[in-house]
């Protein structure tokens, strides 16, 4: 049996309702199957008030033991660093996420708030907000770069807007059964075994991306959303397009471009205007390339790709 | 045809040059029309070519309004050439827009016919 306390900061709550939408495992099987004890959870927990925080406070006096900390948005410290702005069982929240993470072995934050802070963490970030253990790609966060749970283990980031619910189970499940031994961790301290691949990697439009061809509006049932629909897909990791959403589909592959929301900068650019769903090119050429390609390459490879180009391409292929 | 000439003016100069409208015109018509008006003496604003996207953008507002008809402002604005550009001999065929094998600009903004040597300042690659 492991404990686990999930807690929300500023939040959404889509990365419960994304949970709760776990099919494997699901959300159930994580009890029944796994062995987890939820002991609260906002949309979950029976307890309110008092019975809530006499929960916290035994988990953190080692009353009962806390397996897994589960932490979902950002961790708020307005105003003047007291986080006074989001108070939880009487005292800021930030004091509980950071009494909690000292006292659980693992400490996972779900989606991409809790992570690297995410949209409330945006310019100009009114509610100072700030993720588990980073702010964006800057190391440090709330719990400093150096922290490390009981395990030795950093925060584990799955980031996401929201998290794929799989994800999210598959984690928890890994770490509730002792497998956390299993996981390795990137420079974000996502898990390799899904943020290694691109959503990219997998995409129902890679044919389009590799003969050039465009798509260029929403709609068309051909073409690449990388080259003037803004998609990121080519630089973003996560498993999109391998792990599919609702068991069948992605953003890509329903005709939605990536908005790259498991890497640290999401949202890019801070939505400023003309920045979503457009590619940023500077001279016609775009400025973020597909990982790894440099603009010399792209160039000689777009022209050689165009030249190849098959006429299919040029089509719709998918037909209803 | 000049600048100040109305849409429906121009659209009956079209018929009674070439039977059709712009807006009905095949690919190998519309293709003729947009020769002929170079040959013409038709001069494009090739520049300040869009650096960023903002800029870019602002182009597209221009010419998302225009009549299909409208070729002739198409042109302009684009800054339609009938050859290759700059030192970098930038052109339609590595241009995300150009359909190789269709020879069309699938730019929405503008979709007309295009050849491979050809350029416009809304180019992207």
């Amino acid at each position: 049996m492991a404990n686990l306390l999930w807690l929300q900061g500023g939040a959404c709550s889509g990365n419960t309702m994304s949970f709760l939408n776990a099919e494997e495992p699901s959300a159930c099987d994580l009890v029944t199957d796994f062995g987890i004890n939820i002991l609260w959870q906002p949309s979950l927990g029976l307890e309110l008030g008092d019975n809530v925080k006499t929960i916290l406070q035994k988990c953190i006096s080692g009353e009962i033991k806390l397996d897994i900390f589960v932490f979902e948005g950002t961790v708020i410290n307005a105003p003047n660093g007291t986080g006074e702005w989001n108070r939880f069982c009487g005292r800021p929240m930030k004091e509980w996420v950071k009494e909690l993470s000292d006292a659980a072995d693992f400490v996972v934050a779900i989606g991409d708030c809790a992570t690297y802070g995410g949209i409330p963490a945006m310019a100009p970030n009114p509610t100072e907000s700030v993720g588990m253990q980073f702010l964006k790609r800057a190391k440090g966060g709330s719990l400093g770069a150096g922290f490390k749970s009981k395990s030795g283990l950093p925060v584990i980031n799955i980031p996401g807007c929201p998290a794929h619910p799989d994800w999210v189970t598959q984690i928890l499940v890994a770490v509730a059964t002792g497998r956390a031994g299993d996981l390795t961790l990137d420079e974000f301290h996502r898990p390799k075994t899904f943020f290694s691949s691109f959503t990219q990697t997998g995409c129902t439009r890679n044919m389009h991306f590799a003969y050039k061809v465009s798509t260029t509006a929403f709609g068309q049932r051909k073409g690449c959303l990388f080259y003037d629909l803004g998609c990121r897909g080519p630089m973003t990791h996560s498993p999109c397009n391998r792990i599919l959403w609702n068991r069948h589909s992605s953003k890509t592959r329903a005709g939605m471009p990536c908005l790259g929301c498991t890497e640290p900068e999401f949202p890019f650019f801070d939505l400023n205007p003309g920045t979503v769903f457009k590619t940023q090119t500077v001279m016609g050429v775009p400025k973020d390339m597909p990982t790894g390609v440099d603009k010399v390459g792209y160039i000689k490879l777009t022209a050689a790709a165009k030249g190849m180009a098959p006429a299919w391409a040029e089509e719709d292929i998918f037909v209803v | 045809m000049n600048k100040e000439a109305s849409l429906a003016d121009q659209s009956q100069a079209y018929i009674e040059r070439y039977g059709v409208t712009p807006a009905e015109a095949s690919h190998d018509m519309l293709l003729r029309m947009i020769e002929d008006m170079f040959a013409d003496g038709l001069v494009t604003e090739v520049e300040p070519f869009p650096e960023t996207d903002r800029e870019f953008s602002k182009l597209l507002d221009v010419l998302r309004p225009l009549d299909a008809n409208a070729l002739r402002e198409k042109l302009v604005i684009s800054g339609w050439l009938l050859e290759p550009y700059g030192p970098d001999q930038m052109r339609c065929q590595e241009c995300m827009y150009f359909l190789v094998h269709k020879r069309w600009c699938d730019l929405p903004e503008l979709n007309l016919p295009a050849k491979a040597d050809w350029w416009c300042r809304l180019w992207r690659i």
